[in-house]
């Protein structure tokens, strides 16, 4: 397995693509903070010119961050999957692919999510006037974050693994993390039992986690955890039992 | 002898279709194996089977003897081209095989420079694989067999796109291998031209069944051997060969030339019984049927 994950490490830090997404990422965020600077500059009564506000543009964006999850997913999950078949035929189990892929692309990831965090906070702290408990409340609704995103980053992955087109990934995730709430509410609404079901959804749970950051309330929830890691073991235990079993041309 | 590869029953079947039908299968040490069949006969999927890309439906392999789990060990002496090999595009050759050099656990970085210089594509430092011709991806693939320096080479359609050169130098390079190295090959290819001057024991397959098995001597016995002779008076030669030989099988075609498909072995006394009675003979001999003509009697005789 070591050997697979020096291989494809090689691989991933050759790729510019890796590079270009990682600067367009923090390029946003310096052009948020830029705007939101140049704003409270030029105009003494906007209301945004704040730290928190500025953070909240973080904790609003899951499902964004899980869309940009596929980019560093499909770094190794591309089209340099027609590769795999010289290392299966080299008697690589798909075991060892499957998560090594999902390993090294999951470090990446959470490498530039944890630099991006920093690089908010350094803005953040410096350019906009911002009470004391502003950086904490960022990191804890980060943490409630944490394992919705890295769900999608996980059903990404399942998805990718299993050959399933890029369009239907982003739709799957669109629903999920986007509009899941509004469709189960409708549905099982006059279902007793099941109408609350909705608010276990990840699309309200992130709206929550907002919601509650922007009014100071934020705090650390387990709820979004039990969530995070239903999906994440149900999306990494289909897709790795497809994978073993899927026929690779 | 030592068994490289052994086969038990092995079937495969994708969906309503068989597609290999219960195959029994042995390759042994030091042979260049050739897999002969149409397209659709199932070559390709007997060699994902071994390789491992697809799953068997039923049935049992054994690599360098060794069966379940052992097996992708086992593989790890094998180098497998299965039909087109794929590459990164945006690396150069050095690049691509560096990522297999550090996969495969191979120390020895100098290897890559020689694999690359047996196929002859060290020189090609810049270019990316994008830039490569047909002929450079499959020089570029056999390469990449040949990397963990493997005691058997599992070819499917090596010779794919090479020009007639390129065919040449592979046909030489694997017949180096074999001879020097000792390394086994199993090989398929479409130009059994090739397949004739390279293999040492031909497998005919057709629709997942194996129709026939035989040795390069076996096949040179078993081509149908023909006379062919043109003489000035047709009739006249084929009353005194009548008279002769009750049971001779033979056809008179267009510019006064015969074809005897049996007493081959006869061909001296034939050709002198003809001067003895007068027959002019312009022309004589003896022609060996081709695996070409070989494989297509085979394939067409069946399906008569």
């Amino acid at each position: 397995m070591i050997n697979y994950m020096k291989s494809e490490y090689y691989r991933l830090f050759r790729l510019k693509g890796l590079y270009i997404t990682s600067v367009i990422c923090f390029l946003l965020i310096a052009a948020a903070a830029a705007v939101l600077y140049y704003f409270g500059q030029s105009d003494p009564n906007f209301p945004y010119n704040t730290g928190e506000f500025f953070y909240s543009n973080v904790i609003g964006s899951g499902l964004l961050i899980v869309l940009v999850g596929i980019i560093f997913n499909s770094t190794l999950t591309g089209k340099d999957m027609s590769l795999i078949k010289q290392s299966v035929s080299f008697g690589i189990s798909r075991k060892i692919i499957f998560w090594s892929k999902l390993i090294i692309t999951l470090s990446c990831f959470l490498a530039v999510c944890a630099v991006g965090i920093l690089f908010m906070i350094v803005l953040g702290e410096n350019m906009f006037p911002s009470d004391q408990q502003s950086v904490r409340h960022f990191l804890i609704a980060s943490v409630n974050m944490a394992p919705l995103i890295l769900s999608g980053f996980f059903l990404t992955h399942a998805l990718k693994m299993m050959k399933v087109g890029d369009i239907y990934i982003i739709f799957v995730l669109l629903f999920i993390y986007g509009f899941s709430s509004n469709l189960l509410r409708n549905l099982f609404r006059p279902v007793t039992g099941l109408n609350e079901i909705y608010k276990y959804t990840p699309n309200t749970l992130l709206n929550d986690n907002l919601m509650h950051f922007m009014d100071g309330t934020v705090q650390f929830e387990y709820l979004y955890w039990i969530i995070g890691i239903v999906i994440s073991v149900i999306a990494i235990l289909i897709g790795a039992k497809k994978f073993k079993n899927q026929s690779i041309d | 002898m030592d068994t490289i590869v052994q086969t038990y029953r092995l079937t495969k079947r994708f969906k309503d279709a068989e597609v290999i039908k219960p195959l029994d299968f042995t390759l042994k040490k030091g042979e260049i194996c050739a897999l002969i069949g149409k397209n659709g006969a199932g070559k390709s999927t007997i060699f994902k089977m071994l390789s491992g890309q697809i799953k068997p439906t039923s049935g049992d392999m054994q690599l360098f003897g060794k069966t379940g789990k052992k097996k992708a060990r086992a593989r790890k002496r094998m180098g497998f081209m299965i039909e087109t090999p794929a590459f990164f595009p945006d690396f150069t050759a050095q690049q691509n095989l560096e990522y297999f050099r550090i996969q495969r656990g191979v120390v020895d970085k100098q290897r890559i420079h020689e694999v690359l210089e047996i196929v002859d594509l060290a020189k090609e430092k810049k270019k990316k694989f994008k830039e490569y011709s047909m002929g450079m991806k499959q020089r570029l693939g056999i390469a990449l067999c040949l990397l963990s320096s493997p005691d058997c080479l599992v070819l499917d359609e090596p010779i794919n796109g090479l020009d007639a050169e390129g065919i040449m130098e592979i046909r030489k390079l694997l017949t180096k291998l074999n001879q020097e190295k000792h390394i086994t090959i199993l090989i398929s290819s479409h130009i059994l031209t090739e397949l004739e001057l390279l293999a040492t024991r031909f497998v005919f397959i057709k629709n997942g069944v194996v129709v026939d098995d035989l040795s390069k001597e076996a096949l040179v016995d078993k081509s149908r051997k023909q006379i062919l002779l043109k003489v000035d008076d047709p009739a006249k030669a084929a009353r005194v060969l009548e008279q002769a030989y009750v049971d001779l099988q033979y056809q008179v075609l267009p510019d006064q030339v015969i074809t005897i498909q049996n007493y081959a072995e006869k061909a001296g006394e034939i050709n002198r019984l003809l001067v003895d009675s007068g027959v002019f003979v312009r022309e004589f001999r003896t022609e060996t049927l081709k695996l070409e003509e070989y494989f297509l009697g085979l394939v067409e005789g069946e399906q008569q």
